[in-house]
């Protein structure tokens, strides 16, 4: 544990040079036992793109997110991060180069309040005790910068609704000053109107430059704020959009009937 | 093309293996004691006293299938045998043995029903629940005899149902008989009908069972009510045979019905388990146990006035110490699925033999890897303007501090004479200094969310190591507590082991532990009461005025001499050890480590919190309380008694809960752990206490109902933090009265 670990800046200090990628999957191949579960998919990120991944079940989304965090290891192919291969071996070696991952049920801790949430495992301290007022401040300037209501971080995070417990969430993400955040299925436990605070939600991190994966089944949200759409089926890409470019239609095809050799 | 039927895995061979090592152990019986195994009477003898375990195991196959556990058959063997005996009995009831056996099998039916309903519906987790009653049944088979055994083999001579009892004309015992019967139903139930795949479809994903339409809860009940009647069956089995009762009936059972299950195939972890397999390793284990319990003949040298001699004689385990094994192989074959089964061992360990290169470990699921898996939406707004008291009860241990002070309340209106005085007031702290030494460790354990069912007999290892250290080995005082300590903490380290790296549940490793921990220090002392220690070892069981008579520095009067009078040098060392775990857990870091490993730990896990680490040293920590608990008890008894610290496990865990501790974890605090050690032991006392009526005779409650009544203040324990606390069970009383919607869910499990 960081012995002071502060809030790093959210906005990343320089833009980088144009046309240079954030991420950059190479040819990624993920085999388990007989199954093979990906082949040869390339994905490329632009910093601050946000990008859909969609794709029926088994088609290996889960997986290639899994493998760009570092919780699968890949048989073969690249990852780059800003142009620098990368081997991540655990999700905490992909946190360090800045990429956040948000999981479908949040990963957070009900029994604790939200700015122990925010700072979970990494609670500031001062000499060997707790720095309640500094942790509770810092949690604030979050939710704060990030524009999201959540009343007090004093609250329970069990006591949240779902909409305000994925804020925490994205909160938490956010306080590392990542480059990349990854969301699992973010609407699917939300209703109508969190799904719009969200939406919202996102559309300011981009604004602050942050790149965003959404892995999801609802193609609406993805239409809503996201620049491009990756389509994959059975372990291949088939097909990648941009948004302004296609509609709802041509991606639907593309999830039920497209082929790689058309992507 | 038809299709063919998959051939047998491992566990499809399970059985066969089982047999082959029961042969092999049976001729390992037969060479060393030749006279007891070499006959066939013997092996009917073996069989005969499987048979009533097999029953059992039969029984409890259907719960550990559910994912289940039930520790509470011993209790019911036991009381099902009393309750026959005394129905039966001339000296008692005097009635038939239809109606012993019809009031024997409603109470087994009720035990069952009582286990499943606080098992499912009131969600209490299965091992606290049959813990629980484990020890009420056991409080009550000592309450209903006093202690005292029932024989009736006279009237008994006029009962043909006796017979089941004894040998029948082809030479072997009718018991055997039942058995095979019951195996076999138990083996067409849970292998060929409806009953069986719902068990095993409840106990390998409860959640998709329940949404195929499977009434779970029902199934669990089901499962309950029958390992309940089993054991009941084994009991009745038991006096029909013995034609006598003693209160000591079923005692350990549950350890060799769960042990010959898991031993049999089964897997802890729910959804697997044959009744053929359990019935194999009811068996085996009985075998296992007969062993043990034989002696092995050795000739022993002895030097007699510079005379050699050699003498016969029997090297025997003292009978304490046959636990300890049993308790090793239960882990044992806990083992064998996380580390055998998943890891692969054989196949890699084959492959490394032959030099081939290792087939790959089977992906273990890290915590990111579970982490993607779809989960059901935990989402359960709740109001948040809580008033005065409800702020006052959100503090989770206030309700423990409140509890505190209205007992003592209660005990001086019952006793206004007694009660505040010097003397109850240094007795209530003695017997809250246990009970808070034991909390505080359990307290970081709960917090964690695992559990220490082992503290009672880590408490007696120690205590027992630091006896037969300085009494059998003559060793120095500091050498002796050193070693004690020592010996304690590796029973912790051994609990986090299990725990951490083998990923065995909490319940399971500690419940090994229980038996393990009690059997060794049984064996060190061999059953016997050591006492007389030195003096300077003494003192740290006495009061401070001694301490510092014995240095030479103690006041004769004043405020300093009261207060070293009515103190002792345990509630010190106890009061330093509070304050620094209760700065630890609400001023560091640690605490809340503790805290988000029990409220999601694949959340701390990916913090970044080492969740394996926390989760370790808690054990560690809890045993090293409990082991010191031992070095003081002995100091203050001046001895050591094997019995020591039994049903502490209970006390400590019910403190933890009462002040504020949650059973699944997330929630602990020091000051609530110890307003909840100051509950239970105001609550022994006032049990305890003589009360005398204006009119008529005092009245004090035997002790053996104390304890049938601290197993149920467990139970309420648990419940009112379940129901209460966690699912604020008024409120939304509330709202249903005021005709709000409802909004609490119940979340599972």
């Amino acid at each position: 544990m960081d012995d002071d670990p502060g809030l790093k800046e959210i906005v990343p200090e320089a833009r980088p040079a144009e046309g240079e990628l954030l991420i950059d999957m190479r040819d990624i191949c993920k085999s388990f036992g007989p199954v093979r579960a990906l082949h040869n998919v390339n994905l490329r990120l632009a910093p601050g793109e946000i990008l859909g991944i969609v794709g029926d079940n088994s088609a290996g989304k889960s997986t290639l997110m899994k493998i760009l965090s570092g919780a699968y290891h890949r048989d073969s192919g690249e990852v780059l991060i800003e142009g620098q291969p990368t081997n991540f071996r655990s999700p905490h070696d992909s946190r360090e180069r800045g990429i956040e991952m948000i999981y479908q049920d949040f990963a957070l801790c009900g029994n604790m309040d939200v700015g122990q949430n925010i700072f979970l495992g990494r609670w500031p301290r001062r000499g060997p005790f707790l720095d309640r007022k500094r942790m509770y401040a810092e949690s604030r300037a979050v939710l704060d910068r990030l524009k999201v209501d959540v009343n007090s971080v004093y609250q329970k995070v069990e006591s949240l609704s779902g909409g305000r417990q994925q804020s925490v969430a994205i909160a938490r993400a956010i306080s590392f000053g990542p480059k990349l955040v990854i969301l699992d299925e973010p609407t699917a436990n939300l209703s109508v109107m969190a799904t719009n605070r969200l939406l919202e939600t996102m559309a300011e991190l981009k604004r602050q430059n942050v790149a965003q994966i959404i892995i999801s089944h609802r193609l609406t949200d993805i239409f809503e704020v996201g620049d491009k759409v990756m389509v994959l089926k059975r372990g291949e890409n088939v097909g990648e959009f941009a948004v302004a470019e296609t509609n709802e239609h041509e991606v639907l095809e593309a999830i039920v009937s497209g082929t790689p050799a058309n992507a | 093309m038809s299709e063919k039927r998959l051939p047998n895995s491992l566990f499809g061979s399970w059985e066969v293996g089982l047999t082959i090592f029961m042969l092999i152990l049976y001729a390992v019986g037969t060479y060393i004691n030749p006279r007891f195994f070499g006959s066939s009477d013997a092996l009917l003898a073996i069989l005969r006293e499987s048979s009533r375990f097999g029953i059992i195991a039969v029984g409890m196959s259907f719960v550990i299938v559910n994912r289940d556990l039930d520790l509470s058959v011993g209790s019911t063997v036991g009381l099902s045998a009393i309750v026959f005996s005394m129905i039966f009995a001339p000296t008692h009831f005097d009635l038939g043995p239809g109606t012993a056996i019809a009031i024997c099998v409603v109470l087994g039916v009720a035990i069952g029903l009582i286990n499943g309903v606080l098992v499912t519906w009131l969600q209490v987790p299965a091992f606290i629940a049959t813990l629980a009653m484990l020890f009420i049944g056991r409080g009550l088979v000592l309450g209903l005899t006093g202690g005292k055994n029932i024989g009736y083999s006279v009237k008994a001579q006029d009962f043909a149902i006796f017979g089941l009892g004894e040998d029948n004309g082809l030479g072997f015992n009718n018991q055997i008989i039942v058995f095979a019967i019951v195996a076999i139903l138990g083996a067409l139930v849970l292998g060929k009908t409806r009953w069986g795949y719902e068990t095993y479809a409840t106990g390998g994903n409860a959640l998709a069972a329940e949404y195929a339409g499977i009434r779970t809860n029902k199934v669990r009940i089901r499962a309950f009510v029958i390992s309940s009647i089993c054991a009941t069956l084994a009991g009745i089995l038991n006096v029909l045979q013995d034609k006598a009762v003693t209160s000591q009936y079923g005692q350990g059972v549950e350890l060799i019905a769960i042990a010959a299950v898991i031993v049999g195939g089964a897997s802890i972890f729910g959804g697997r388990g044959r009744v053929l397999g359990s019935c194999l390793g009811a068996i085996l284990v009985v075998i296992i146990d007969k062993v043990l319990r034989e002696g092995v003949p050795i000739t022993r040298t002895i030097d007699i006035d510079g005379v050699e001699m050699k003498i016969n004689a029997m090297a025997q385990l003292p009978p304490g110490a046959v636990p300890a094994f049993i308790g090793l192989i239960l882990l044992l074959a806990v083992l064998i699925e996380p580390v055998v089964l998943r890891r692969n061992l054989i196949g890699r360990t084959w492959a490394r033999l032959r030099g081939r290169p290792l087939p790959p470990k089977p992906d273990l699921g890290g915590v990111a890897i579970i982490g993607v898996q779809t989960r059901g939406p935990r989402v359960t707004p709740r109001s948040f303007e809580p008033g005065f008291f409800g702020r006052l009860a959100l503090r989770r241990n206030t309700a423990a501090v409140m509890l505190a002070a209205l007992l003592w309340l209660v005990g001086l209106w019952l006793r206004p004479d007694f009660w505040a005085s010097i003397d109850n007031t240094f007795n209530l702290m003695l017997a809250f200094t246990e009970v808070a030494i034991l909390a505080i460790g359990v307290t970081f354990v709960i917090a964690n969310g695992d559990i220490d069912l082992s503290v009672g007999s880590v408490l007696a290892l120690s205590g027992a190591t630091a006896a037969f250290m300085m009494k059998n080995l003559g060793a120095d005082p500091v050498v002796a507590v050193t070693v004690a300590f020592a010996a304690g903490t590796l029973a912790g380290m051994i609990n986090g082991m299990l725990v951490v790296r083998f990923g065995l549940p909490a319940f399971v490793a500690t419940l090994g532990m229980f038996y393990m921990a009690r059997g060794i220090g049984a064996w060190l002392v061999a059953g016997r009461q050591l006492s007389g220690f030195p003096d300077g070892f003494n003192l740290t069981g006495r009061k401070l005025i001694e301490l510092l008579r014995y240095w030479d520095i103690a006041p004769t009067s004043g405020l300093v001499f009261d207060i070293a009078a009515a103190l002792s040098v345990q509630t010190l060392i106890m009061v330093v050890i509070a304050v620094i775990a209760g700065v630890v857990i609400a001023f560091t870091p640690i605490g809340l480590m503790l805290l988000a490993v029990g409220g999601n730990r694949r959340a701390a896990e990916y913090a970044g919190i080492n969740t394996s680490r926390t989760r370790f040293w808690s054990l560690v920590f809890s045993a090293m309380c409990a082991s010191l608990a031992g070095i003081i008890y002995i100091a203050y008894f001046r001895s050591f008694n094997p019995s020591a610290g039994q049903l502490r496990e209970l006390d400590a865990i019910a403190a933890v809960i009462i002040g504020g501790g949650s059973i699944f974890g997330g929630y602990a605090s020091i000051i609530g752990s110890i307003a909840g050690a100051v509950v239970i032991a105001l609550i022994r006392a006032l049990l305890s206490l003589q009360i005398i009526p204006g009119d008529g005779p005092a009245f004090v409650m035997p002790q053996h109902w104390v304890n049938v009544l601290l197993g149920l203040i467990l139970i309420m324990a648990v419940l009112a933090d379940i129901w209460f606390r966690q699912n604020r069970i008024l409120s939304s009383v509330k709202d249903r009265l005021r005709g709000r919607r409802q909004v609490a869910e119940v979340p599972d499990g």
